[in-house]
């Protein structure tokens, strides 16, 4: 139950449209923040439902924001795409104050997007969220061969592992000779 | 949809892993060398791995450890090495797949498994009644090593002998279900097993047209006490003699120190080794301590 509009995060945000609360809603006025994605659309989200990730939740407790500057500045997360943000921002609703079930259907089943989805929930450290991604990403190669995983999960063969490595190694050689021939330059 | 799974941050790569049942992380674990160590570093625990001979082919069961013998448990996987081509088959509930690894032959999955597992050898290698006993060298060559063999009830005795003669020097412990030398076991007791059972129920092992008296286990317990170790060599031993209960416990210890302890009686060597002697209603049972 999100509510997602225009706006940076450096200016302040216009009101953003919220969902009907639902009935059981706590009598104690409720603190809400806001997130914003690579796509800038301004999310936002109750203190209850952010809890899930350890990385906002500890963002809120350091900077203790009141609703006003929490409103004027959204947190960044300039690294995840607005429609990923959206479906973790959508999970954490969901699953606002409820313990989480051993699995979860309302998962995406977007496969494409399911890679992403795992970045963003690491990087906002929702662990539930990241266990149900991580499982799904098995789901995806469940009874395949080994010809059938390599394809779905792009994995390189031994040739192309030791044809990076060896690239690897000689732009690690590139890169230390030109830095030694740089800082003979700045000697002299 | 593709996606990089190796890109994905350690942690949840790991975790994905550990996700997997143990026939998808064997099947991640044949991609590539990476994936092989990945797989390993899972540290995922199995349960001893079993293998079976059959006529021309080896079974190995693989069982994951968080069996709890109840309905959810997950199923043991199955996978079959033919003597005649080196791909493995399994079955996972979905047809038989073979699965082919460039370079791979039959000892190679074995170690591979074992390999990734982190286990150091099979743990028990069953010989069926239709396995060919032209199959044995091979059978060698694939499982070098392993802890215990186990030669069926149903075999031959030709292929029990055979079996025994090529295999018990690689095992550490023998389990024969049959009695191919009939009650001469004095040549099985020549190799250096941890243990060797004789599980043939039907027709246990008997010493026929054999007195033993009071004076034979006297005997008996003098050569231990001179730590005569090709004599006795079984860490336990039971006897079931029929009207032990008038046993001479004087004549049985003639001789020989010993410390009373209600039934039991306890032996100490000069090299410290201790026997435990218990005399009951129908038996007498020697441990070494």
């Amino acid at each position: 139950m999100s509510s997602t509009e225009q706006g940076t995060s450096s200016a302040a945000p216009a009101e953003p449209t919220t969902a009907p609360e639902s009935a059981a809603a706590p009598e104690v006025p409720e603190s809400f923040y806001y997130v914003h994605g690579k796509d800038k659309v301004v999310h936002k989200v109750s203190a209850g439902a952010l809890q899930h990730s350890a990385l906002i939740h500890g963002m809120i407790s350091n900077l203790g924001y009141t609703e006003e500057q929490a409103k004027a500045n959204p947190f960044p997360f300039e690294n995840i795409d607005g429609d990923i943000l959206q479906m973790v921002v959508d999970w954490c609703n969901q699953h606002k104050g409820k313990p989480t079930p051993p699995e979860d259907t309302n998962l995406p089943k977007q496969k494409e997007k399911l890679f992403d989805l795992v970045l963003a929930v690491n990087y906002l450290e929702i662990k539930e969220l990241l266990t149900y991604c991580c499982k799904q990403v098995a789901m995806m190669v469940k009874g395949k061969s080994p010809e059938e995983i390599r394809e779905i999960w792009m994995i390189p063969t031994d040739a192309e592992d030791e044809a990076a490595e060896k690239e690897a190694k000689k732009r690690a050689g590139k890169e230390a000779a030109g830095e030694t021939a740089a800082a003979a330059g700045d000697a002299k | 949809m593709p996606i990089r799974l190796l890109s994905l941050p350690e942690k949840d790569l790991q975790y994905t892993l550990n996700c997997m049942d143990i026939g998808d992380l064997i099947a991640f674990s044949l991609c590539s060398k990476r994936t092989k160590n990945l797989a390993k570093f899972s540290n995922r625990r199995i349960g001893p791995i079993v293998a079976d001979v059959y006529q021309n082919y080896i079974c190995l069961e693989i069982r994951p450890t968080e069996v709890r013998r109840v309905q959810d448990d997950p199923d043991p996987l199955f996978m079959y090495l033919d003597f005649s081509n080196p791909q493995i088959k399994l079955d996972r509930k979905k047809g038989i797949e073979a699965w082919r690894k460039e370079g791979f032959a039959h000892h190679d999955w074995i170690a591979h498994f074992l390999s990734i597992f982190k286990g150091s050898l099979i743990d028990q290698l069953g010989i069926n009644d239709v396995c060919s006993i032209s199959h044995l060298d091979i059978v060698k060559r694939i499982i070098p090593k392993f802890r215990k063999l186990k030669i069926m009830e149903l075999c031959s005795t030709e292929l029990t002998k055979m079996t025994f003669l090529k295999l018990a020097p690689i095992a550490e412990e023998v389990e024969i279900a049959n009695k191919p030398f009939g009650n001469d076991i004095s040549q099985l007791l020549s190799y250096n097993l941890k243990a060797l059972t004789f599980s043939d129920w039907r027709t246990p092992l008997e010493l026929n047209n054999v007195i033993i008296t009071e004076k034979e286990l006297n005997r008996f317990l003098k050569l231990w006490m001179k730590s005569n170790h090709r004599f006795y060599r079984p860490k336990y031993i039971k006897l079931y003699l029929p009207l032990i209960d008038d046993i001479n416990q004087e004549e049985l210890f003639k001789g020989i120190k010993y410390r009373d302890m209600d039934y039991q009686y306890r032996l100490t060597r000069a090299d410290g080794k201790e026997l435990l002697i218990t005399i009951s209603w129908s038996s007498v049972d020697f441990m070494v301590l």
